[in-house]
């Protein structure tokens, strides 16, 4: 296991210097550059090629992505272009933002999936089960920004209980200690809701159909037979089975911690890294894109590493 | 990235559906126009802008108006450019300096300072921040963006304290507006931070600020809060405590919060949405003549475009007005030429070309182009006039005007291929002449330039001609009216390049958009004019 482990980790190396690397190529190729950006305004030709100086830019694109990713390899990620600010500075400020979000989201689509499909196992096919298959099939198919929407308009301004957007009041920006805290609960209740909805729709579609199954299995049968309450046998006999192939989808998941929504950031003003990056494409701030990339890559490979070992340590029949 | 593109626009899409929504409820308790009271001290105005700013400091390559906007209620300039560019180039009121005066060459200008300006950590304001600030202005390591500004002033001497003189190196007509460009930044605490470090340094951890306002708090892509700086020198001083920018980037949304109350200013109102910020009694729609003209732009290099005749046929042939109308809704105005209506140096002799499509068809046969074939599109010597019309993609109004012309050029055997290009590449092409033809614009300043964008382009001149325009008259003409000193005499010449540059059509003229701001009835005495937005924030007041 231990060198199945190095094995993966050294592959994994690798496909963050490929993910790298195409993506500096990518963005090298993409025509235009950051010193066009107020190309509207008549910036003077002179100041521009200045800056392309100053950037590198006026180098080829493979001498650049040599000094790029020597010094990534030091550790250095270089400071962004369009906030003249360390890379790493940047993506510190807003990957907590991010991870806060999405990790709230992602509890709350495994605890309301789970529970969704509970209910729905006590009587297939009963009257809650139809509901709630019919409730949780919307719930999955709706695209993330209608959701979002939809609460805005009913929580935000309809019934104004929520605020539409951002983490903080204007007013909280001011706050510190347990008020801005609250205030940053408040905030998060649309955005964390706007999540988890599809997830909870995933999740229990995913869960009610494995559970069925599980019951059908005869160490179910046999549980029964011995007398176990039918509580006990969906918790602790057929769940623990069921539930085996959520820990592959929470690895999955794992890199969006890191990575963001791009559409629920923007809906919500929720300064994440979906809308660092997508700005910095736009801006073309080649090093905050790069590091940006480079993390998210990063947190993909460890996801997807971090599932497999639980999923090894879980489930005996699972040998690395 | 196509993925993301396509959530993005249609995000956009749906959350217009929630403006449209969130603007239909009924009229709460605050509507109607609150009942007038004089101005009175305290309160804040919430702004909502689509991106935050990158940098306070406007050396390091602040490139957004709405960056300049917190920039100017932070530094202090020398002299206050006032909003009469209408009559004549525009004219100084003073700011940190009390008096100027030019020597008798007119190749020195000497400023006399306030006494009693501070910084907001107590350091006096003197002429040494002037002349730190010029040496920022002109250091190669630093790069600013305005460099160029300052190419005729040689040095800044520090006569005493508070008097400070520019030395030229020759007399023209703005040089008043030369010396006062770019605004004071504070020698003591920034000049701590060699030249070369400047690109990779937040200022915002060594901010030090003389002006109105002061920097309160900032979170990034989030919240930007000014407070009111009690230490300010100037008069009158702000009635407003603070003034928020919150970050929001879908501008539905911050209709949306406009309309509930959540922020009281939105600067970029789409024009479909103006009868509905119109109808709500809690706003106001402020139409203010924006900075910017569009154009299509015709690539003057390319055999197709290289005739003039063609070119005055292309623009005979779209019937601008109705474009205009339609994909502005009517708040913008007919281009007619290279400058802004609302300047003073503006040629109102020009003629305004028609929509005349059978005088089109004319020219366009004059210049050899038939339909020999038959099939409803010109050719001449086996080439069909076939074209592509390059638009950004993120801009559903250029969309909009790229379908029109479209429609009216197929009526005179013209056809256009409208083609969505990413921004950036958009320009890049235009600035390679990698390009047929383009729905562009220029964002003009106040002082007159027709350099830049109308010369022929050398290494030194006419960098900003995209088109590849070249007429050795209108260059003469343009460079004799860059020497000269009386305004009367250089409109002359500028009315003149003008007729040229309309008899040339190197382009084809649109609009002078009107740019919208939707305001709470709440906010008082706000006087917002194009060239500023804040332009009398002091006045500003906040009626409960």
């Amino acid at each position: 296991m231990f060198l199945w482990t190095l094995r993966r980790a050294a592959a994994g190396v690798v496909i963050v210097w490929l993910v790298a690397t195409i993506t500096f190529t990518l963005v090298s190729l993409a025509p235009g550059d950051i010193t066009q950006t107020t190309a509207e305004q008549r910036v003077p030709a002179a100041a521009r090629e200045r800056w392309r100086h100053d950037f590198g830019l006026d180098r080829p694109w493979p001498a650049r992505y040599a000094a790029w990713l020597g010094a990534s390899l030091r550790g250095d990620l270089g400071t962004s272009w369009a906030y003249h600010r360390p890379v790493t500075s940047l993506l510190g400020e807003v990957l907590p933002n991010t991870a806060l979000l999405a990790s709230l989201g992602l509890i709350l689509e495994l605890v309301g999936g789970i529970a969704v499909a509970l209910t729905q196992i006590r009587r297939p096919h009963g009257h809650a089960d139809r509901a709630l298959t019919a409730a949780t099939l919307t719930a999955y198919a709706a695209p993330t920004f209608l959701v979002g929407l939809l609460l805005l308009y009913f929580f935000a301004f309809r019934l104004p209980i929520f605020p539409p957007s951002h983490m903080h009041s204007p007013a909280g920006e001011l706050y510190r200690g347990w008020p801005r805290f609250v205030d940053l609960l408040h905030h998060l209740a649309l955005p964390v809701v706007a999540i988890g909805v599809t997830g909870i729709g995933a999740v229990a579609r995913y869960l009610r159909g494995s559970l069925l199954d599980e019951r059908m299995e005869r160490y179910v049968t046999a549980a029964r037979a011995r007398g176990c309450s039918e509580a006990r046998v969906v918790w602790a006999h057929a769940l623990p089975n069921a539930a085996l192939p959520l820990i592959t989808m929470i690895g999955m998941s794992l890199p969006f911690l890191v990575s963001g929504s791009l559409v629920v950031e923007v809906v919500f003003a929720w300064p994440g890294m979906g809308q660092a990056m997508y700005e910095a494409a736009l801006a073309r701030d080649v090093p905050l894109l790069m590091g940006g990339t480079v993390v998210a890559t990063v947190a993909v490979v460890v996801g997807n590493l971090v599932a497999d070992l639980a999923y090894a340590f879980v489930d005996p029949r699972v040998r690395l | 990235m196509n993925r993301v593109t396509r959530e993005v626009t249609a995000a956009a899409l749906a959350s217009l559906l929630l403006a449209v929504m969130g603007c239909r409820r009924e009229p709460g308790t605050t509507a109607g126009a609150p009942i007038p009271t004089g101005p009175r001290q305290g309160g804040q105005v919430i702004v909502g802008v689509p991106a935050d700013v990158s940098t306070l400091n406007e050396y390091q390559w602040a490139s957004e108006a709405s960056e300049f906007a917190i920039i100017d209620m932070l530094f202090p300039s020398l002299m206050a450019e006032q909003p009469d560019y209408q009559l004549h180039p525009p004219s100084f009121a003073p700011r940190f300096a009390t008096s100027w005066e030019f020597s008798q060459d007119s190749r020195t200008l000497t400023f006399t300072l306030r006494k009693d300006a501070v910084w907001s950590d107590g350091v006096p304001v003197t002429a040494e921040d002037v002349r730190f600030t010029f040496q920022v202005q002109k250091d190669p390591r630093i790069g600013s963006p305005g460099f160029e500004i300052k190419d005729f002033i040689s040095s800044v001497e520090v006569v005493d304290p508070f008097t400070v003189r520019f030395h030229f190196t020759r007399v023209y007509p703005y040089q008043l507006m030369d010396a006062n460009d770019g605004h004071i930044v504070p020698a003591h605490a920034w000049g701590k931070v060699p030249f070369e470090q400047w690109r990779d340094t937040d200022f915002e951890r060594i901010m030090v600020t003389s002006g109105p306002f002061r920097l309160a708090s900032h979170t990034r892509q989030q919240t930007l809060v000014l407070q009111r700086d009690p230490a300010y020198w100037g008069s009158p001083r702000p009635y407003l405590d603070r003034l928020v920018f919150r970050v929001i980037p879908e501008i539905s949304g911050q209709l949306a919060q406009l309309a509930a109350g959540q922020i009281h200013l939105v600067l970029m109102v789409p024009p479909r949405e103006a009868p509905r910020v119109r109808a709500n009694p809690d706003l106001e729609l402020i139409e203010v003549p924006s900075r910017a003209w569009a154009f299509i732009a015709w690539n003057n290099k390319h055999p197709l475009f290289a005739d003039r005749r063609v070119r005055r046929a292309l623009s005979l042939g779209i019937n601008r007005k109705s474009v205009v109308d339609t994909a502005y809704h009517g708040f913008a105005k007919l281009a007619n030429g290279p400058v802004l209506s609302s300047m003073w140096a503006y040629n109102r002799a020009l003629p305004v070309l028609p929509y005349d499509p059978e005088q089109a068809r004319a020219l366009l046969a004059e210049a050899g182009w038939r339909d020999t074939d038959g099939d409803g599109v010109l050719e001449r010597d086996g080439r069909s006039f076939v074209f592509e019309l390059l638009y950004a993609a993120t801009n559903s109004i250029r969309q909009e005007i790229s379908l029109l012309v479209q429609s009216d050029l197929a009526k005179i055997g013209v056809k256009v291929r409208p083609t969505a290009a990413e921004y950036m590449s958009q320009i890049d092409r235009q600035e390679n002449g990698d390009y047929e033809a383009a729905i562009s614009a220029w964002e003009e300043a106040t002082k007159v330039d027709l350099a830049t964008a109308w010369m022929t382009r050398t290494a030194t001149q006419g960098t900003n001609n995209i088109v590849g325009y070249s007429n050795p008259e209108v260059d003469r003409l343009i460079a004799a009216s860059r020497d000269e000193n009386d305004y009367t005499h250089c409109k002359i010449l500028l009315d003149r390049i003008q007729e040229l540059i309309v008899e040339d059509q190197p382009v084809t003229f649109l609009y002078e958009a009107t740019q919208l701001i939707g305001i709470n009835r709440r906010v008082r005495g706000a006087d917002i004019n194009a060239s500023s937005i804040y332009f009398n924030i002091e006045d500003w007041y906040w009626s409960p």
